[in-house]
């Protein structure tokens, strides 16, 4: 049996991934199991999904902890997520980034792939700028890097249950297949996976009723983003529309009106772009790709 | 340097847990501008308990209890009994709740609460359905609207009925004070928010919040949207204060529903004879609404 772990954020389609996973894993005479970590819905927020392929029928219902293969559909998320946890000694991390997969040491020795899945969505016009849907691509991909399911399987999936752009998003699994880089990596010192941001701690001076008594402004919300406001300074009016409209309260304004952003709590939504009446602010692809 | 149209102050903090482009983020935010800081916020399960409170942080510089679902009126009939109590009167309590806790599973407190005349303000922050669990149908969910369990296949053409007039069902228990507004009009927002925190006596907002991933448009539409709803006459936004209505955003030629319908995903099977039809309806209650002002 082999499991498989998706991460993705709110929107992504990381459940659909799992599903259309399964889907094509029956279409290669398997017997797979999808399903999805239940919480609350948010555009954005961390997403976790699930998929078990095996020859016989699965009877396990359980939440995968210890995966083959774990598919981050955010480069984000490897941050401030555990997306290696679990992960088994010869299994396989596929990370949408367009970083080399040399950039992401595993705890375990395990083959990293890599490839730029948000650019070819994108390029196929799968989903929007500020949430592109990587999904199918990232598919695509895992077909290549891993034994578990085939390409014309995975298209075959998507023509039947894709129901927007079925062509486009076959075409982003194939150029995902042929884009994906692999590299075999001996693991970290240890075995420990790299340190990454935990959830603040509790201070000794909060009571213990369930009393949330710590500001949220210590949660960086800025790595929900693909976009990040870019503000001429030239060009503003100091209207401070893009204050007014801000829903993160992200903007403040300086000693002389100028707009400053916030970077850390920015979640790139673009209503500050849109609202700037004299367009003194432009959405770029964050990381300046 | 344009002076601010809305008070600097800032009671709702960042590193919330708010989709992208929110509207209920927005309504949260110019109505504590206008409350201030001597303001008691209740919150049932809706999309603002999470938006607020990833344990242990909290989102807001104001106190705010979690209430169960169909509590939220007679949480905030406590809470000013107990704050009356302790001499603290001049405190805002207000009842922060979104549409399927409000015209749904929280009603009968609500009207408890309308009828006790508790002086408090109730909120329904309105995104049109049930969005923290995933996009399913309330009783404000408009007609013809797609969600996860209003689909559009085969037959079904999404919500089959209109969404439930709460504007009504308030004004019947005649509150002081009842006001639509509407996060993509933040001044006419504040001017009432301030207003409502000047009286005494039950009162009642019905805020209207686009939502991106529910509405299934981009993140950066949330108030080109929201101004769409009330210029086509859809969310006309008006206040009635001691019975008397008052439109607060005069529109000379409405603009065509169409404008507003063929912008959000969750409208996109509709047809031009559905669209056209919802045009009638809308024309109709704007002039009936327009007969309420000038003829009380």
């Amino acid at each position: 049996m082999i499991e498989i772990r998706f991460h993705g954020r709110g929107g992504q389609g990381a459940v659909i991934a799992a599903e259309l996973l399964a889907q094509a894993a029956n279409l290669d005479g398997k017997t797979p199991q999808s399903f999805a970590f239940y919480g609350a819905e948010r555009r954005g927020a961390p997403v976790v999904s699930y998929a078990r392929i095996d020859d016989r029928p699965i009877l396990l219902r359980t939440a995968i902890t210890a995966p083959d293969i774990v598919v981050v559909l955010d480069p984000g998320l490897v941050e401030v997520a555990p997306v290696m946890d679990g992960l088994k000694p010869g299994g396989t991390l596929l990370v949408n980034s367009p970083l080399p997969p040399e950039r992401f040491p595993t705890p375990k020795p395990a083959f990293v792939a890599t490839l730029d899945a948000t650019q070819i969505a994108l390029s196929h016009g799968i989903g929007s700028r500020t949430m592109p849907i990587v999904n199918t691509t990232m598919l695509g991909a895992l077909s290549r890097v891993s034994s578990v399911v085939s390409l014309s399987a995975v298209q075959h999936a998507i023509d039947e249950h894709v129901p927007a752009r079925p062509a486009e998003n076959g075409l982003a699994a194939i150029e995902g297949f042929h884009t994906v880089r692999v590299a075999e990596l001996p693991g970290l010192p240890g075995g420990k996976a790299p340190a990454g941001p935990v959830a603040p701690a509790l201070s000794s001076e909060v009571p213990e009723a369930p009393i949330a008594s710590m500001a949220s402004d210590v949660l960086h919300t800025s790595s929900w983003r693909t976009l990040q406001p870019v503000i001429t300074r030239e060009k503003c009016t100091r209207c401070n529309f893009c204050w007014k409209f801000c829903p993160d309260n992200a903007i403040d304004l300086d000693a002389e009106g100028f707009p400053v952003v916030r970077n850390e709590h920015c979640k790139g939504c673009g209503l500050c772009a849109v609202e700037c009446p004299p367009v003194a602010i432009e959405m770029v692809v964050e990381g300046g790709a | 340097m344009a002076k601010l149209t809305l008070p600097p102050v800032e009671l709702v903090r960042s590193g919330h847990s708010a989709c992208p482009g929110c509207g209920p983020a927005l309504a949260m935010r110019y109505l504590l501008k206008g409350t201030g800081e001597r303001t008691v916020v209740s919150v049932p399960a809706s999309c603002w308990t999470i938006i607020a409170t990833g344990y242990p942080t909290t989102a807001l510089r104001i106190p705010m209890i979690d209430t169960p679902i169909e509590a939220t009126g007679a949480s905030i009939s406590g809470l000013r009994a107990a704050l009356d109590a302790l001499h603290m009167s001049d405190v805002q309590v207000v009842g922060f709740a979104g549409d399927g806790g409000t015209v749904d599973i929280g009603l009968q407190s609500l009207s408890g609460m309308l009828e006790r005349r508790t002086d408090a303000l109730y909120v329904m922050y309105d995104n049109e359905a049930y969005m923290n669990t995933g996009i399913q149908r309330s009783g404000s969910t408009p007609l013809g609207a797609w969600t996860t369990t209003t689909p559009v296949e085969g037959m079904a053409r999404g919500k089959g009925e209109p969404k439930k007039d709460i504007m009504g069902i308030v004004l019947a228990h005649h509150p002081v004070y009842a006001a639509t507004l509407n996060v993509a009009y933040p001044e006419d927002f504040l001017r009432k928010a301030q207003k409502a925190a000047s009286l005494k006596g039950p009162r009642f907002f019905h805020v209207l919040a686009p939502c991106p991933p529910g509405w299934k448009f981009a993140s950066d539409q949330t108030v080109q949207i929201g101004r769409l709803a009330t210029d086509t006459g859809i969310f006309p936004l008006y206040e009635v204060e001691n019975g008397k209505l008052r439109v607060t955003r005069k529109l000379g030629q409405l603009k065509p529903v169409r404008d507003y319908i063929k912008v959000q995903g969750r409208f996109g099977h509709l047809t031009d004879a559905e669209i056209d039809t919802v045009e009638h309806e809308v024309q109709a209650s704007w002039a009936a609404l327009l007969q309420r002002e000038a003829h009380p």
